[in-house]
């Protein structure tokens, strides 16, 4: 019945949620004002300095902070640890996994563990209700050896707490000049080591670190436009995509020009979730004038006809299959959409399937584009305060390992396997079989969340989609800046929590949505936020004034 | 037992024998042709309105990722089949065991729910038996207030039912809803026929089990039916009470799993999907097998609230 | 509501007893032995003890996993803070109700739910006892199961695949309007967005859904019927129709009555997820339900008292709506959800 259905989405749909109650029963405190850390030079001294490797020289080198590129594998694979790491340790090792769990001890794990020189055992929980079960190990304190957080699922957890009373704290092997010694962990940039700081402590290790992280680029299909007679669009302002897109807009034949583009719009409009207004006061986003135009702007578009019926009726759920059909032609979504798994889907059906990317760009037209970064790692795992120092001290060689870089025999392990049983090795590189894809081949193996090096960008037999994305990337990463608070693992008092959810401006269902749709006006938008700003909003407001101050203070601001 | 019926079978037409038309009783008028055209015509709206989109279901999950494309979503011309989706979900075992846990406890749920229901149905329905509407009101309040799952959550783990299997039972055991309905059945039991055994010295229980119970068999058929549905079809309970230890997954569970595979991945360098099933295909493989095991189980419950087993019972 | 226990005791006398059998409320006479006014309660106790004991385990059940987590409600007169619990919350009395009233967003909800259900029950509650009847008239064994069984499987399907299938043939980009559109028409008419429409998606929804799902218990009641008195009454000369209207349809009153009821008492916290999954094709002045609205501020938001003060408001109404339900069915001389 229909109150069956009630409970169900709730479990379902916020998992965080459902997981915080488990904490009431522990009954913790409000939580204090922690940031992650704090003056400039605290945390030079916190960081562990940065020493580049370069193995294998990449295609495309990393430029303003972009991931280095390769088109081709390498046929020599260099080995970066010299002697086994591990002294024979047994360790327990919990990470997400967003796909089939495979069976636990198969001949992979075995390999990897044999590689090791120490048993790690790792138990990939579902992804998708991972935040139900980290609350359930910290409160509980069934934590094991080795746990990945994500730092997006940190917060109900009042991590900075969690982190002294459970985590093992890293600064004193790692910080500084002490990381040397691990030379793969060394060549981790540093904004990936900074998201795992927590309370002025090093404690986190970094996965897929990329340092030109951001939100969304707006993406195009090239052979659409190509067989268009368009060509290669130059789109430099809001009024060349809005000329694009009525010339590309075609509902009889089934083709929108675009799908619902929200998610991309702070880049030309120039806004970030926390930011300064003219006269230097901090605002929130939605107060800026930038997200006001934003609006305007998709409401005339989906009013002319422009967007796709489905995404205006907000069913994103085949967004992506009709970018393959081509009813669409524009669409905004992450870096995640632009690899071989991309052209391989969308070439299934039209050879000629080609996705580019526009630069970034400004709305008017002038000045310089800008793009907000977003943390270099989301992802970052934790050893218990239950080891000893020679476990950890075992943990840390096996990190190194682990962290072995792209063109290393340790590397080819980790991410494909053992040739022959896992990977076959053909003229596009390394091709997982059957057993491969089950158990290792990196969408399977869990070893990478505990920790990776960099993040590379290598697409077998695909090195078109590697030449365009890497080129793409070394040309916009230059626009990337750091915005207020950047990975400053800022923890919000419980009283502010509700305000700091900002549920009234949710993309899909929030008051920005319904103006896009013509549903709702400017003026009904304005009294949204009035509204929020009186139930908490300017609380929250004030605390992060107060942090901004204490930055600035301490220098780092 | 005087029979014409091997006759009659020979000599009925072929469409007869094919729909296994009863004979029409005598005293049925002939149907006016309007009224077979007009019944004709609905039932074929009905099975046709079911019907395509089932078939675009299946052939959704038939389909290659090519086949997809073209269609820009749900495929009805097929540009290429594969059966990868079915057999991305069945290799590796943990499908067949999450069924045989489903149809575990499918079967021992039902089994407990409709005792316990049986019971509660028949001890409301005697009219003027004592606080029998007190005791349904109590029941009732429940079906319309509700704590939420958090006290839910806590309940049963301070029960010690988390990662147990009977916190996908206990919790869900009492229909309310199932309660009233059955109670509603029995209640209309003929008082006389109760009357008289009590006259001879049965008890209540005797009654139920020798009077009650083998004159319901619809209603029983019913409710059991609809309680091995519940059950089978939940996967609410086990997201909030076993949500970390697959291996004691049930099928709704594991099939989940599927449904959300492929739907957020991590923006990784070597993350090459080769030759990854369309998470669209995937999804409605789910479907499907979801929907084989009702189907095969169905005709069996099926004949025990419609018309044919009463008449039968009849006519002796 | 006549039964089989009546059909095999064969009714003595001829076809107009057996109509007038059929037709009188089941049991109308007192039975012996049952309450006589006056009669010492305890008395009634002991007599009818087993029959309680019956309910036991029923009640137990309830009792632990219906009524203990119930306590939680009364979060809806805290300040509820997840990190201070239930014992630890500040009490604000009445606050979290007048928030409440006051939010017109929470009145567009109660509205649109009342008229959505209204639409609903109008469309919807009558097609499972007509396609029950029809299915029943079928002379085909077989071919009344099939079709019985072919109907019944959009029960199994999810609504997000359900409006996932709706919005493959009516939606914007979806056959209908492609349909439309290579046929000259510029903006074809949009159902699955259009608010204005909305209940009658809604209700067009349900009935692919559930309307062969709804059809078992009517045909349970139906196959109660003995053939018997539809034979005695076509030889007294009752036509098809009288026969519907005197035989068929008392057989499934009690029945309807017991449902019409029970929805009636569901009306408030109508379509959750059926709602959820649409909010944002036709926006919250369509869709918005009681339940939706609940989540949305409350859970969502982590609100947690305003939507058990939602939660709370939802179980006193839905009660009311019950008892005023039960008492129109009594003064129609049904019994209802029992007998008064």
């Amino acid at each position: 019945m229909s109150r069956r259905g009630f409970l169900t989405a709730t479990a379902g749909a916020a998992g965080a949620i459902a997981a915080q109650p488990l904490l009431a029963a522990c009954g913790t405190g409000g939580a204090a004002v922690k940031a992650g850390a704090a003056s400039a030079s605290l945390l030079q001294r916190i960081l562990p300095h940065y020493q580049a490797s370069s193995l294998i020289k990449p295609d495309y080198a990393s430029v303003a902070g972009s991931s280095p590129a390769y088109l081709t594998y390498p046929s020599t694979l260099v080995r970066t640890v010299a002697e086994t790491p591990g002294s024979g340790g047994s360790y327990t090792a919990i990470t997400p996994l967003w796909g089939t769990i495979p069976a636990a001890g198969n001949a992979f794990d075995q390999a990897v563990n044999k590689a090791l020189g120490a048993s790690v055992a790792v138990s990939p929980a579902n992804g998708n209700n991972y935040s139900t079960i980290l609350p359930q190990l910290f409160s509980g304190n069934k934590l094991p050896d080795w746990i990945q957080v994500p730092t997006f699922w940190a917060p109900p957890l009042n991590f900075g707490q969690a982190a002294a009373d459970r985590l093992a704290d890293l600064t004193p092997y790692l910080a500084g000049g002490k990381v040397s010694q691990y030379p793969n962990l060394a060549a981790i940039f540093s904004s990936g080591w900074q998201a795992g700081i927590w309370d002025d402590k090093l404690y986190g290790f970094p996965s897929y670190t990329a340092t030109f992280n951001y939100g969304y680029q707006l993406y195009y299909r090239a052979d659409l436009l190509d067989k268009l007679g368009i060509g290669t669009p130059a789109v430099k302002s809001m009024d060349d995509l809005w000329d694009l897109a009525t010339e590309v807009n075609d509902p009889k034949g089934k083709r929108w020009a675009m799908g619902d583009i929200w998610g991309y719009l702070y880049q030309p409009f120039n806004y970030a979730l926390w930011m300064l207004d003219d006269k230097g006061n901090l605002i929130t986003q939605y107060e800026s004038e930038g997200i006001i135009e934003a609006m305007n702007w998709l409401a005339k578009a989906i009013k002319a006809g422009l967007v796709h019926p489905d995404q205006v009726a907000g069913n994103y759920g085949n967004g992506v299959t009709e970018f393959y059909a081509g009813q669409m032609a524009i669409v905004s979504d992450g870096s995640g959409a632009w690899n071989a798994a991309d052209a391989q889907k969308g070439q299934a059906s039209n050879k000629g399937y080609t996705r580019a990317s526009f630069d970034f760009f400004t709305a008017s037209g002038s000045g310089t584009p800008k793009m907000p970064l977003e943390a270099a790692t989301a992802w970052t795992s934790y050893l218990s305060k239950s080891l000893s120092g020679k476990q950890i001290e075992e943990c840390l060689r096996l990190a190194d390992y682990l962290a072995a870089p792209f063109g290393s025999v340790e590397y080819n392990l980790l991410n494909y396997g053992v040739e022959g049983v896992d990977y076959t090795t053909t003229a596009a590189g390394p091709q997982l079989t059957s057993a491969g894809t089950q158990y290792a081949g990196s969408a399977v193996s869990t070893y990478n969340f505990l920790v990776s090096p960099n993040n590379t960008v290598y697409n077998a037999g695909y090195p078109a989609v590697t030449k365009a994305s890497a080129s793409w990337a070394q040309r916009n990463a230059g626009y990337g800046y750091q915005p207020l608070f950047y990975e400053l693992n800022v923890v919000v008092p419980n009283s502010l929590s509700s305000a700091n959810a900002f549920t009234p401006f949710n993309p899909t269902s929030g008051i920005t949505y319904e103006v896009a749709r013509g549903r709702a006006s400017i003026a009904d938008y304005q009294s949204t936020l009035a509204s929020w700003k009186r139930n908490g909003g300017n609380k929250l407001k004030a605390f992060y004034e107060g942090v901004l101050t204490q930055q600035k203070k301490l220098g780092s601001a | 037992m005087i029979t014409t019926e091997p006759a009659a079978a020979r000599t009925r037409p072929p469409l007869a024998r094919l729909l296994d038309t009863a004979q029409r009783p005598s005293w049925q008028e002939r149907p006016r042709a309007a009224t077979q055209g007009a019944k004709s015509g609905a039932i074929t709206l009905i099975v046709l309105v079911v019907l395509i989109p089932l078939y675009t279901v299946v052939m959704t999950s038939l389909s290659t990722q090519g086949s997809i494309n073209q269609a820009g979503g749900m495929v009805i011309v097929p540009h290429g089949l594969s059966l990868a989706a079915y057999r991305d979900i069945v290799s590796g075992g943990v499908v067949g065991r999450a069924l045989l846990i489903s149809l575990g406890i499918t079967a021992v749920g039902t089994c407990f729910s409709m005792v316990v229901t049986i019971l509660a149905s028949y001890g409301m329905s005697r009219a003027g038996s004592f606080g029998h509407r007190t005791i349904l009101w109590v029941m009732m309040l429940t079906m319309f207030f509700n704590g939420g799952i958090i006290p839910l959550f806590l309940v049963v783990s301070a029960l010690g039912g988390y990662d147990q299997y009977w916190a996908l039972i206990a919790p869900s055991a009492v229909s309310v809803y199932n309660v009233l309905v059955m109670r509603s059945f029995f209640a209309s039991t003929a008082q006389d026929l109760i009357d008289s055994a009590r006259i001879d010295g049965a008890g209540d229980w005797r009654i139920l089990w020798k009077i009650v119970l083998p004159t319901s068999r619809a209603v029983t058929a019913v409710i059991a039916l609809f309680y091995a549905v519940g059950y089978w079809n939940s996967w609410f309970n086990i997201m909030l009470f076993m949500p970390s230890d697959s291996s004691k997954w049930p099928l709704q569970m594991v099939l989940y799993d599927y449904l959300t595979q492929n739907s957020q991945m991590v923006n990784s360098a070597a993350a090459g999907f080769q030759g990854a099933v369309p998470t669209l295909a995937l999804q409605m493989a789910v479907v499907t097998i979801t929907i084989i095991p009702v189907l095969i189980a169905y005709p069996f419950v099926q004949k025990h609230f419609t018309k044919g087993v009463l008449l039968g019972a009849v006519k002796g | 509501m006549t039964d089989a226990a009546t059909s095999t005791a064969r009714p003595p006398g001829g076809s107009a007893v057996a109509a007038r059998a059929a037709a009188t409320l089941p049991a109308a006479t007192a039975p012996p032995g049952a309450a006589r006014p006056g009669r010492r309660w305890w008395a009634r106790l002991r007599r009818d003890r087993t029959l309680l004991i019956m309910t036991l385990p029923a009640l137990a059940l309830l009792g632990v996993f219906g009524y203990a987590p119930m306590l939680g409600l009364v979060m809806a007169f805290q300040d509820y803070d997840l990190y201070d619990g239930i014992l630890h919350s500040p009490w604000v009395g009445l606050a979290n109700f007048q928030q409440l009233f006051t939010d017109p967003g929470f009145w567009q909800a109660f509205f649109n739910t009342l008229s959505l259900f209204s639409v609903q029950l109008i469309l919807f509650f009558p097609v499972p006892i007509a396609l029950a009847i029809l299915l029943d008239s079928l002379l085909s064994r077989r071919l009344r199961s099939v079709v019985q069984a072919v109907a019944t499987l959009p029960h199994f399907f999810s609504f997000v695949l359900v409006v996932t299938i709706f919005n493959e043939a009516f939606g914007g980009a979806g056959l209908l309007d492609t349909f439309l559109r290579s046929h000259g028409v510029t903006s074809p008419f949009d159902f699955m967005t259009d608010p204005g429409t909305f209940r009658l998606l809604v209700a067009s929804q349900l009935i692919w859904k559930e309307g062969g799902w709804s059809t078992i218990v009517y045909l349970a009641a139906l196959s109660a019927i003995s053939p018997a008195l539809y034979e005695a009454a076509a030889v007294d000369g009752a036509g098809y129709w009288r026969r519907l209207r005197h035989i068929t349809l008392p057989g499934l009153k009690a029945i309807t009555v017991l449902l019409l009821i029970l929805n009636l008492g569901y009306a408030l916290s109508f379509g959750f997820e059926q709602m959820l999954i649409q909010l944002p094709a036709v926006g919250s002045g369509a869709a918005q339900v009681i339940t939706t609205f609940s989540y949305e501020n409350g859970i969502v938001a982590g609100n947690y008292s305003y939507g058990a003060a939602a939660g709370l408001f939802l179980g006193i109404t839905s009660v009311i709506f019950i008892l005023g339900a039960n008492k129109i069915a009594h003064l129609l001389g049904e019994d209802g959800l029992y007998r008064k």
